[in-house]
């Protein structure tokens, strides 16, 4: 009896953790390669959330088919700001403190536009599948965790692959790695910044579908969301795609499991205090920082 | 001449302050609109916010991101010393300081494994920081849980509380401003730049980083600790969302930034303005709207600005800059 509930909540937990990992993978190459802390990451993953919603109750459309509109917009979005807010602030001496700043006045820029457009009100994504549910023996899953799972895997397969296997990938890993190196090999840095950040928030979004399919959200739920992304890529090292899907996943079985043995409103506070004790252990992460 | 010029101009320069300060002081006893009393508490306040940030962010280059958890401890502190100690609500007043207390206290505690981290991660543990305290305080139910606390007020006319409490979050203000010069000439500040500069550098100086580091972190939170009091006092209600709101830690750090860190007029000035800007946005416009030209604004700075608006008051800066240099040099040569 007990046995079963630790593994559905493992099960529940890898499925979490997934999303959390797709949410979390575009943060952390922003960080490892451009140098920037990109705050409102999960305000655009927000934004990913809420367009999801409009297309599901306007034409009805599936949330992970909405990806196919909420992807490229983002990427649009993503260039427009790499090139008329980001960019400019690269050449500072302080890139990561300005990002922080710089990026928080887009993460209120987001959130107030989202308050006018979709209200304060919590929304859920209430697909025809939502209450929905897969019995395997004495296992149970819920088929919204499901979708989020194989769409998240799938995107940070496809991302994984990208970098390992396609020339602008590596490209990618180059410029990370030996920026000046790069350079005197034709890699133009301002182009890989630019096709980094805007495939980091179109990412987002498709990691705010998922994290719309296991929780409600509003336009205020992207700060919670942001300690998830520093906690994974905390752990799971900054720029190391692998190693923030791996850290998703621990992080996504640790709340499983407390959900099931905790109240509610202490799951977070265990999870933010376990990122403080991470932090002051081991500040490099768990894993080694690699792109 | 030349060295006539500058005597004669920090004397008048000094006598108005003094007489801006008087009539500051003065102010809220004319019976002048509530408004314009709010508009300079909220003033008061964000100095005093911005000038103790500036003890570890400003002069030490550790940039906490989640200050706001101190002004949060502090009102809390306040609220349960009332409730504890059954005190006579005018005494309560004196809370503010046992609060700045608690809060520094805290500080050290927290510091101590967090100043070990450098740069950006300095900056998100003191973020995570801030959400913790946060999520405890809403979790427990001693504290009022979620639902946050009321606390009584003062058996005075509203106007009466209002001019009391302004008073005293004046003083907080003159006093953190007060230590923020003191330290800016001190052999203290010397050091805590010396941080900034180069840590590695500073140690083999005979500079013991670790316990200035601490020390200016203490410092920094004792001041938000005694404004989070007077605070939540003149709210007579607190609540988690509202002490705790994390707009308030970056506010608090864009305004240091903005006025320019490292001197003790850039976060006066820069915590002066944009608190003026934000307060005037919210009365005319929409509060989401207001937000999202505040959220502009954060940009304009950071990509016009990167080096805070002192620049362009180079005169002033040039002088405090100049000071500064001077007593880091001294504080050198005696070391």
């Amino acid at each position: 009896m007990n046995a079963t509930l630790v593994i559905q909540s493992l099960i529940s937990g890898i499925m979490m953790g997934s999303v959390y990992a797709l949410l979390g993978v575009g943060f952390s190459l922003t960080w490892g390669v451009m140098k920037v802390i990109h705050i409102s990451h999960s305000a655009f993953g927000l934004v990913g959330a809420f367009l999801a919603y409009t297309l599901l109750n306007w034409l009805n459309l599936d949330p992970v088919l909405s990806l196919a509109v909420s992807v490229p917009a983002l990427f649009l979005v993503a260039c427009f700001v790499y090139r008329y807010l980001i960019r400019p602030i690269t050449k500072a001496k302080e890139v990561i403190v300005s990002s922080m700043i710089l990026t928080f006045g887009i993460a209120i820029i987001l959130e107030n536009l989202m308050l006018l457009i979709w209200s304060p009100d919590p929304r859920l994504l209430t697909t025809s599948y939502t209450s929905k549910v897969l019995i395997l023996g004495p296992l149970y899953f819920q088929y919204p965790r499901l979708v989020g799972f194989l769409m998240s895997a799938l995107g940070v397969g496809v991302i994984h692959f990208f970098l390992k296997r396609t020339h602008t990938g590596r490209a990618v890993r180059a410029a990370w790695q030996q920026p000046d190196a790069a350079q005197l090999y034709g890699v133009s840095l301002q182009r890989i910044s630019l096709i980094t950040f805007g495939l980091a928030v179109s990412s987002a979004g498709a990691g705010g579908v998922g994290m719309a399919l296991l929780y409600s959200f509003e336009p205020h739920s992207h700060n919670l969301w942001l300690i998830y992304l520093f906690l994974v890529v905390i752990v799971g090292g900054v720029g190391n795609v692998l190693g923030t899907a791996v850290a998703g996943v621990i992080i996504g079985v640790i709340t499983g499991l407390s959900l099931a043995f905790l109240p509610y409103q202490w799951v977070n506070l265990l999870t933010f205090g376990l990122l403080m004790v991470i932090l002051i252990i081991r500040p490099e992460g768990l894993f080694k920082g690699e792109v | 001449m030349g060295k006539a010029a500058p005597q004669t101009r920090s004397t008048s320069f000094l006598i108005g302050t003094l007489a801006l300060l008087i009539g500051l002081a003065a102010f809220p006893w004319f019976g002048p609109p509530v408004y314009f009393v709010s508009l300079l508490f909220t003033v008061f306040m964000y100095v005093a916010l911005a000038s103790s940030w500036n003890f570890i962010g400003g002069y030490a280059g550790y940039l906490s991101f989640g200050h706001v958890a101190f002004f949060g401890i502090g009102a809390y502190a306040t609220a349960m010393m009332m409730k504890g100690l059954n005190l006579a609500p005018f005494w309560t007043i004196l809370s503010s300081i046992p609060a700045g207390g608690v809060a520094a206290v805290i500080a050290v505690i927290v510091g101590y494994p967090c100043l070990r981290l450098r740069g950006p991660y300095f900056a998100v543990i003191t973020f995570c920081f801030a959400f913790v305290v946060e999520l405890g305080v809403k979790n427990l139910d001693v504290l009022g849980g979620p639902e946050g606390l009321w606390l009584k007020s003062m058996d005075l006319p509203i106007n009466t509380i209002r001019a009391i409490l302004f008073e005293v979050m004046m003083i907080i203000m003159l006093m953190a401003v007060a230590m923020s010069i003191w330290v800016s000439r001190s052999k203290f500040g010397a050091g805590l730049r010396a941080i900034k500069e180069d840590e590695e550098v500073a140690q083999t100086m005979a500079i013991n980083a670790p316990r200035l580091k601490i020390q200016a972190f203490a410092l920094s939170a004792f001041f938000p600790g005694m404004a989070g009091g007077v605070y939540a006092y003149y709210l007579t209600y607190i609540h988690p969302d509202i002490v705790f709101d994390v707009m308030i830690s970056i506010l608090i750090v864009l305004m240091a930034l903005f006025g320019g860190g490292g001197t003790w007029l850039g976060p006066v000035i820069g915590a002066l303005i944009l608190t003026l800007i934000n307060e005037g946005l919210s009365t005319f416009v929409k509060a989401e709207l207001a937000r999202i030209i505040y959220g502009g604004l954060f940009i304009g700075v950071i990509i016009f600005m990167p080096n805070g608006i002192m620049e362009f008051f180079k005169g002033v800066g040039a002088k405090t800059g100049g000071a500064l240099r001077r007593s880091s040099g001294q504080a050198r040569h005696k070391a």
